[in-house]
């Protein structure tokens, strides 16, 4: 029987050790840096969920989606958070034949009332292979859209790592990995960036490569800049050096791929380690994992323009770090980026704040978790100055956990 | 037809080991959704079988930390055909997670990594790699 779906085993797992985050807020001094307030709140997700999204939309309200599970059915849920209340959840799809994976899970999108989420569905019995399908609710239609394949090749491939972004109230711009040339000729092809703008019903408006050789299997990551959408995502060179691009939509195109530094990592594999990248007008700032010679590294580059220029890179961690990066913006213009820090048996799930000119202001450990693929991605949103964390804890039943950090003056 | 035939020498027990604790391993994380680890599949088995009767042994590692028997059908539907660790056996050797897929480890007998390979691998890196750890490989 093909693994579609994970009931994972966690026996190995130690118990999940949260110290401080059960009650209200508690304001804590880090090491030698400034204030914050950490608050666990309640879940609205289920036990033996997984996969979360946690967003905000135009208005500041949060939103968190998760995948749960029961035997081999998996089903996508959002629900919506007021006043620390979580609504009650609505099943956006569920499937018995869903491809669910720890690295490549769905993306929601919410802005104006208008609501965009995907799965991945096996596209094949007995390949790898599966499709990006996606519903849309329109504010308008008050209603969800038929679910759709996104990609229109109808080539049984592998397609995935969505990343999603609100270009106006009526429309989402969508980026993925497409594998449509992967299954040309007998060997193993090239995986492709794409991108299309589609409107409040799922209807395809614009569709682009934009570019024709990546990394197979790292995550994409959007936002929204004073000059337009910027993508980033991993590229893969001829002699594959694998490091982070970036193309910008402007005035109806598409700036050419471009580095946003070159760290000549050079390998013929597989990081599952995508980056991240978030803006406030002019202001963008892009984390991301690399190893080379073998030494794992956190970095940070900050744009003044846009994406124009990036500074060199800062620092975030090194050494004891798998990645799995998260960055957002605060009102502020502070950057927050969330990453794994592995220097002890227990792993945990750090939060490190820096300032817009690339300062570091704080380092707070946010949840202790496992370096087990299980436990997923942490995701990060920001609404004003508060940064939202959402994560699995797979310390017994896996479930979805979300916190909340206010930091304090430095 | 050229038919490689491989004889890995020890420095100490020189052919056949008596006990698994004698045998270098190698060790192969793979992923379904990995296409250079489905890729290098064919290789590891083809090598598993020729190194059968050395002191060399091939083990898989499911490097998404399925259930065993999820991981086990993974492993019939890719056609690997050498051992896949349990998650305790994984748990005893001690290796830190790749940070890339494919990796693989080579380990002494005492279980040390001798080294790590990093992306997709050729029959030629593993043998080229073994015998710079003073493994020496016949072939004819």
């Amino acid at each position: 029987m093909r693994k579609i779906f994970h009931t994972p085993k966690y026996s190995l797992f130690v118990p999940f050790l949260f110290a401080g985050l059960c009650s209200n807020a508690v304001f804590s001094a880090s090491e030698q840096l400034g204030n914050y307030s950490l608050k666990l709140l309640s879940s609205p997700a289920p036990l033996n969920s997984s996969l979360s999204r946690i967003v905000s939309d135009e208005l500041g309200q949060i939103y968190l989606s998760w995948v749960s599970q029961e035997g081999e059915l998996a089903r996508l849920a959002f629900s919506k958070l007021t006043e620390d209340e979580w609504s009650s959840p609505r099943v956006i799809s569920e499937g018995t034949d869903w491809f669910v994976n720890w690295a490549d899970f769905p993306f929601l999108s919410v802005n104006a009332g208008n609501i965009a989420a995907h799965w991945l569905r096996m596209s094949a019995e007995g390949t790898y292979d599966y499709d990006i399908e996606a519903s849309f609710y329109s504010v308008n239609e008050r209603s969800w859209s038929e679910a759709r394949v996104l990609h229109t090749d109808g080539v049984s491939a592998e397609h995935g790592f969505v990343s999603m972004l609100p270009v106006d109230d009526e429309s989402t711009l969508i980026t993925w990995l497409d594998g449509r040339n992967t299954a040309v000729g007998d060997e193993y092809g090239e995986m492709t960036l794409r991108a299309g703008i589609f409107d409040a019903m799922g209807k395809t408006l614009k569709e682009w490569e934009l570019d024709h050789r990546v990394c197979e299997c790292c995550q994409t990551s959007s936002a929204m800049t004073a000059m337009g959408p910027i993508v980033v995502y991993r590229d893969r060179s001829v002699d594959e050096i694998r490091d982070i691009s970036m193309q910008r939509y402007s005035d109806g195109e598409w700036t050419a791929p471009r580095p946003i530094h070159s760290d000549n990592w050079r390998i013929a594999g597989c990081p599952v380690n995508g980056p991240s990248v978030s803006a406030k007008e002019e202001q963008v700032a892009v984390a991301w994992f690399t190893a080379k010679d073998d030494t794992p590294k956190v970095q940070l580059v900050l744009s003044p323009d846009s994406g124009d220029s990036f500074s060199a890179p800062i620092l975030v961690a090194s050494g004891d770090t798998n990645g799995r990066v998260g960055t957002t913006m605060l009102d502020s213009g502070e950057v927050a980026v969330s990453w794994i820090d592995t220097s002890e048996a227990d792993t945990k799930i750090m939060l490190s704040l820096f300032s817009s000119a690339g300062e570091l202001l704080n380092n707070i450990e946010v949840a202790q978790t496992r370096a087990s693929r299980r436990s997923g991605f942490p995701i990060i949103e920001s609404v004003g100055d508060t940064v939202y964390v959402s994560w699995t804890d797979v310390s017994d039943t896996p479930q979805v956990k979300v916190a909340r950090v206010v930091f304090g003056p430095s | 037809m050229f038919q490689l035939i491989l004889a890995v020498l020890l420095p100490l027990s020189i052919y056949g080991a008596e006990t698994e604790e004698a045998n270098w391993r190698i060790v192969n994380y793979w992923s379904e959704w990995c296409a250079p680890c489905r890729i290098e599949i064919p290789m590891f088995n083809e090598l598993s079988e020729q190194l059968s009767s050395s002191n060399v042994r091939i083990v898989g590692v499911n490097f998404d930390e399925d259930p065993r028997e999820v991981t086990l059908d993974i492993a019939d539907e890719l056609g690997i055909e050498f051992p896949t660790l349990t998650l305790e056996q994984v748990e005893e050797l001690d290796l830190r997670p790749p940070d890339i897929m494919p990796t693989t480890y080579i380990l002494s007998p005492t279980n040390e990594v001798a080294a790590k390979l990093i992306g997709m691998q050729s029959k030629a890196d593993i043998l080229g790699q073994l015998m710079q750890l003073g493994l020496t490989v016949q072939s004819n």
